[in-house]
């Protein structure tokens, strides 16, 4: 059972990456959420009957553990120095404007909270309404709306 | 704004490829550590919380301390108190296992934090009981004082040190004592357990209600 854990962890352990980065800012806490989602998953691996692919049930898990059960470690100050992938940006691959965009995007999505990361999360992730109410635990039209709400909160910091 | 999202999502997506990635042993060895998850927290603070006091018994002087209540005659009382308060205590201890273990992390975000808050709650009243238990015995020990009458001869160690005091002083003295000490007692115990659980919770309370606000 273990060495199934490992393999499936392993093969989509860029889901706890990403939510690692959204919800800490440097890598030692990286490291630390991204160990806690680990243990977490682990522990909550019997439970786990394959009804649902193993990625769906690693959205619920990660995202429980980084908005409710992980403790910081120490108090950290948002900045987007700390050298992750995620936030890099290739600038060959768009025009000034787009990069300038993104970049501001990424620094506009670290400023969010911790829910609102979520619903921004799972919209990037390309899940529909319905998943993002059943992970969050809120009705979908409360999902749209909060997205909507998310959005245009973005657009202000984009276009002050 | 549709485009720059939608742009963020292309952009999201192909991070996929660049991530760096953890090898099987790095993943194998993170299933061994130990979680410090805030549930792993309130546990530990709560079994804490529901030894010490009791701990405090097998201190020797405490025991001594044990036959004031004999001598100011109302050690029947305290005995059947100390029954009530563990028929009390095990059925907050009985609460808080059932509800600790109906965590689960499969639950969706708001089930998670209901649980938990509900759980920290046993833990709530569990210490706002005690904290009551200690003002309660605090009044139980003034009132035997006042009722009785030999109590300043009874301890008459004291009443040799306090020589310059008449019986009835020494006794007002000593309820007055014991109360503020109750008191302060009953503020510093509840001072250190708010800010414990206050700093543990804070963000968990945040998320929670930002969560509740959805359904306004």
């Amino acid at each position: 059972m273990e060495h199934q854990f490992v393999t499936d962890l392993q093969s989509n352990q860029n889901i706890v990456h990403k939510v690692c980065t959204l919800y800490t800012n440097d890598k030692d806490s990286h490291n630390d959420l991204f160990q806690e989602i680990t243990i977490q998953l682990w522990k909550a691996y019997p439970k786990f009957r394959g009804e649902a692919k193993f990625s769906t049930w690693m959205y619920r898990v990660a995202l429980n553990t980084a908005i409710t059960l992980y403790r910081k470690s120490k108090r950290s100050i948002p900045t987007l120095d700390y050298d992750s992938v995620i936030f890099k940006i290739k600038a060959d691959e768009y025009d000034e404007t787009e990069e300038e965009q993104l970049k501001l995007m990424y620094k506009a999505i670290k400023q969010l909270g911790d829910i609102d990361k979520a619903l921004v999360f799972l919209y990037l992730e390309d899940k529909d309404y319905r998943e993002i109410s059943e992970t969050l635990g809120i009705s979908e039209v409360n999902a749209r709306v909060k997205m909507n709400r998310v959005k245009t909160k973005l657009r202000t910091i984009l276009n002050p | 704004m549709m485009d720059e999202l939608e742009l963020l999502k292309k952009d999201w997506q192909k991070k996929d490829n660049h991530i760096p990635q953890l090898s099987y042993s790095d993943i194998h060895k993170m299933t061994w550590k130990k979680s410090s998850s805030i549930v792993k927290w309130i546990l530990i603070i709560s079994i804490l919380e529901f030894t010490l006091p009791h701990l405090l018994y097998l201190i020797p002087s405490f025991q001594e301390n044990m036959n004031i209540y004999e001598t100011i005659g109302i050690k029947k009382y305290f005995h059947a108190v100390t029954l009530i308060q563990y028929l009390v205590v095990f059925y907050f201890i009985y609460q808080f296992y059932k509800r600790y273990k109906e965590i689960s992390v499969l639950e969706n975000a708001k089930i998670l934090m209901q649980k938990i808050i509900k759980t920290r709650k046993t833990v709530k009243n569990y210490v706002i009981f005690s904290l009551s238990m200690i003002l309660f015995t605090v009044l139980l020990l003034i009132i035997g004082i006042y009722l009785n009458d030999d109590f300043a001869n009874s301890i008459s160690e004291l009443n040799n040190k306090a020589t310059d005091m008449s019986p009835e002083k020494l006794k007002i003295a000593l309820m007055i004592g014991i109360g503020a000490f109750g008191i302060l007692l009953t503020l510093f115990m509840g001072a250190i357990y708010f800010l414990l659980y206050g700093r543990l919770l804070r963000k968990l309370n945040n998320n929670y209600r930002k969560l509740k606000e959805l359904e306004i």
